[in-house]
């Protein structure tokens, strides 16, 4: 994506009337340096230094109550991938993902459909569904807490079909389903904004052209929207995994990972390692293992996007 | 978009009325299901507790009405030192807005407009640093953070969310669109760098500043796991983190609770409902372009 687009400014050869600026070349280097350097800085103080430091910090061991030190080389990454509460939380977290990427983006994908169609007031409708997004996931998780109690408005919904009450968040077989509505409640209008704002790029006469082909509704989202959509519908899959790889203040507010470790994503197995068990070596290589497992998603997003894309 | 456009005037006109019609009611019922906890949560927060839970199985119309209008849970927030709470949050994320937009402007400016060897190294370097997601490495960012002395201090709360990547590539690819011949006519005439910066190039790019002012803000607003790693002191406490542990020590409090997250929600529920447009532009500019 940067290539392109860094291309374009480079000073045009062809496009004359530009002086010769060989001789300012040096100068503009330090202007340009003072533009760039707080933001550069930024860059690497909250972003390579953490990172650097978690990759020292999990070739040390920790020793109760001080900070890492004696150098043991792997042997954090090998606790860890024997650890069955970290394997745990790996299990729970891709459970977690495979459920609810999918999810998200179909319906995304499906209210981004109906709201970008021309029907009363979707503009309204849009705003409502959008609205979660500004809510802090802290609002959220406490808000969803009363509604999932058993004395709570979800269970008074329930009776009044006559049914029993569920337990969510306490129930080992309901609690991860509850976190993931949660989840999307927050999550989903975000997505679909993305959606149609790329729904809103495709070129109408494509939609004419297979109309007088006789092409139906279905053959039309088929053939046209997806595909024209395609470029839109990987970053958001993508942002959304990361997204969803990170979900840590619901977990941490409503069910410290439990029951039974059954709700215990990444970073809340991370954060109980360092702030709970106070053992920062094993937290680090926990946090560079994150890290890589995010980096790859990207690199494959960078991938799909990269191929056969071309205006 | 897709079916819309068909709009055919033929004899299938009373099918495509229904069809619009069960539509509608799709689009209608799903807007609904995504404000009522909202609403829920606003109308419990303005009655008192005695009605909310009385009013909650079955559920009724006054599960979501309130009878009596009181303002007293909100009277509770402030012996819960939730004031303090709510002025760090907006000091936090209004100096995040003014000094992190100045910061990643500027970068943008350089990126886009100014020509030095190493340029494209420099963009490579930001772009890698800001692949990685933030939370991943909260945890040994707050031990630097440690270490140099930040825990428990303003600086530490606003120093990460100053230098946001995405913020950098939307102001980017807006700075890009300005065609170069305007700085250059700038430059001829004797302005500076800076004064290109500053009197060609930002005021033009109005709607992407606030786009990026958004995301800062938003960012910083929405930020929980951070707070919760730098700022264990009370006295430094934001709001996201006050809610959540207002509700966990006031577990029975349900409408101070309620009173606690309208506030918290307010600020940047206004902010988004009168910019959503910059930031559903922004939302499309950044990331999928550039």
């Amino acid at each position: 994506m940067a290539t392109q687009a860094t291309v374009a400014t480079e000073p045009d050869t062809g496009a004359a009337a530009v002086p010769p600026r060989r001789g300012r070349r040096h100068r503009d280097l330090w202007v340009a340096l003072a533009f760039v350097a707080p933001a550069l800085l930024a860059a690497v103080v909250l972003r390579v230094w953490p990172m650097v430091r978690a990759v020292t910090d999990s070739l040390h061991s920790t020793p109760l109550g001080f900070g890492p030190t004696e150098w043991v080389g792997l042997e954090q990454y090998r606790a860890l991938l024997g650890d069955p509460a970290f394997l745990n939380s790996l299990v729970v977290t891709a459970v977690f993902g495979v459920v609810i990427n999918p999810l998200q983006v179909l319906l995304a994908l499906a209210l981004a459909l109906l709201l970008n169609a021309r029907l009363p007031a979707t503009g309204l409708m849009r705003t409502l569904i959008f609205l979660p997004v500004a809510v802090p996931q802290s609002v959220s998780a406490v808000i969803w807490a009363i509604a999932y109690r058993p004395d709570g408005p979800l269970n008074g919904t329930l009776a009044l079909f006559g049914l029993d009450g569920l337990r969510y968040l306490t129930s080992p077989g309901q609690a991860l389903p509850s976190l993931m509505v949660i989840v999307s409640w927050i999550g989903v209008g975000y997505w679909m904004m993305f959606l149609i704002a790329g729904l809103k790029e495709i070129d109408p006469t494509l939609y004419e052209a297979a109309q007088i082909d006789g092409a139906g509704r279905w053959r039309q989202l088929v053939s046209i929207t997806i595909p024209q959509l395609r470029r839109q519908l990987i970053f958001v899959l993508v942002a959304d995994t990361i997204s969803n790889l990170l979900v840590f203040a619901p977990v941490q507010i409503l069910t410290n990972g439990g029951p039974n470790g059954r709700t215990d994503l990444i970073m809340n197995n991370i954060f109980e390692r360092a702030y709970v068990a106070a053992d920062t070596g094993s937290a680090a290589a926990a946090t560079v293992i994150l890290v890589v497992v995010a980096l790859a998603i990207v690199v494959v997003q960078f991938r799909l996007l990269g191929t056969g894309e071309e205006d | 978009m897709a079916f819309a456009v068909t709009a055919r005037r033929r004899p299938a006109r009373t099918a495509e009325t229904a069809r619009r019609g069960v539509l509608t009611a799709v689009g209608a019922a799903a807007a609904v299901l995504f404000l009522l906890p909202l609403w829920w949560m606003t109308a419990s927060a303005l009655r008192p507790q005695e009605e909310t839970f009385g009013t909650l199985s079955p559920v009724s119309v006054w599960t979501v009405l309130p009878r009596h209008l009181t303002a007293e849970n909100f009277g509770r927030l402030g012996e819960a030192g939730f004031t303090l709470a709510m002025a760090n949050s907006v000091l936090v994320a209004a100096v995040t807005v003014v000094v992190g937009l100045a910061i990643c402007s500027m970068a943008a400016f350089a990126l886009a407009v100014l020509d030095f060897p190493g340029r494209t190294a420099v963009f490579a370097v930001m772009v890698v640093s800001f692949l990685i997601p933030f939370d991943a490495i909260a945890i040994p960012l707050s031990s630097v953070f440690r270490d140099v002395g930040l825990q428990n201090t303003y600086a530490g709360l606003i120093l990460p969310g100053i230098g946001n990547g995405l913020a950098v590539f939307l102001l980017r690819s807006f700075f890009l669109g300005i065609p170069q011949e305007l700085a250059e006519a700038g430059r001829v005439d004797g302005l500076s760098w800076w004064g290109v910066f500053w009197r060609v190039h930002l005021p033009l790019s109005q709607p992407a500043l606030i786009g990026a002012g958004l995301i800062l803000f938003v960012f910083q607003w929405q930020s929980y796991m951070w707070p919760l790693l730098i700022a264990p002191d009370p006295a430094k406490k934001v709001a996201p983190v006050a809610i959540a542990q207002f509700a966990g020590e006031h577990g029975v409090d349900f409408g101070g609770i309620f009173a606690g997250a309208v506030v918290t929600t307010a600020a940047p529920l206004l902010v988004l409902l009168f910019f959503q447009r910059y930031f559903t532009q922004s939302l499309s500019a950044s990331g999928l372009k550039g």
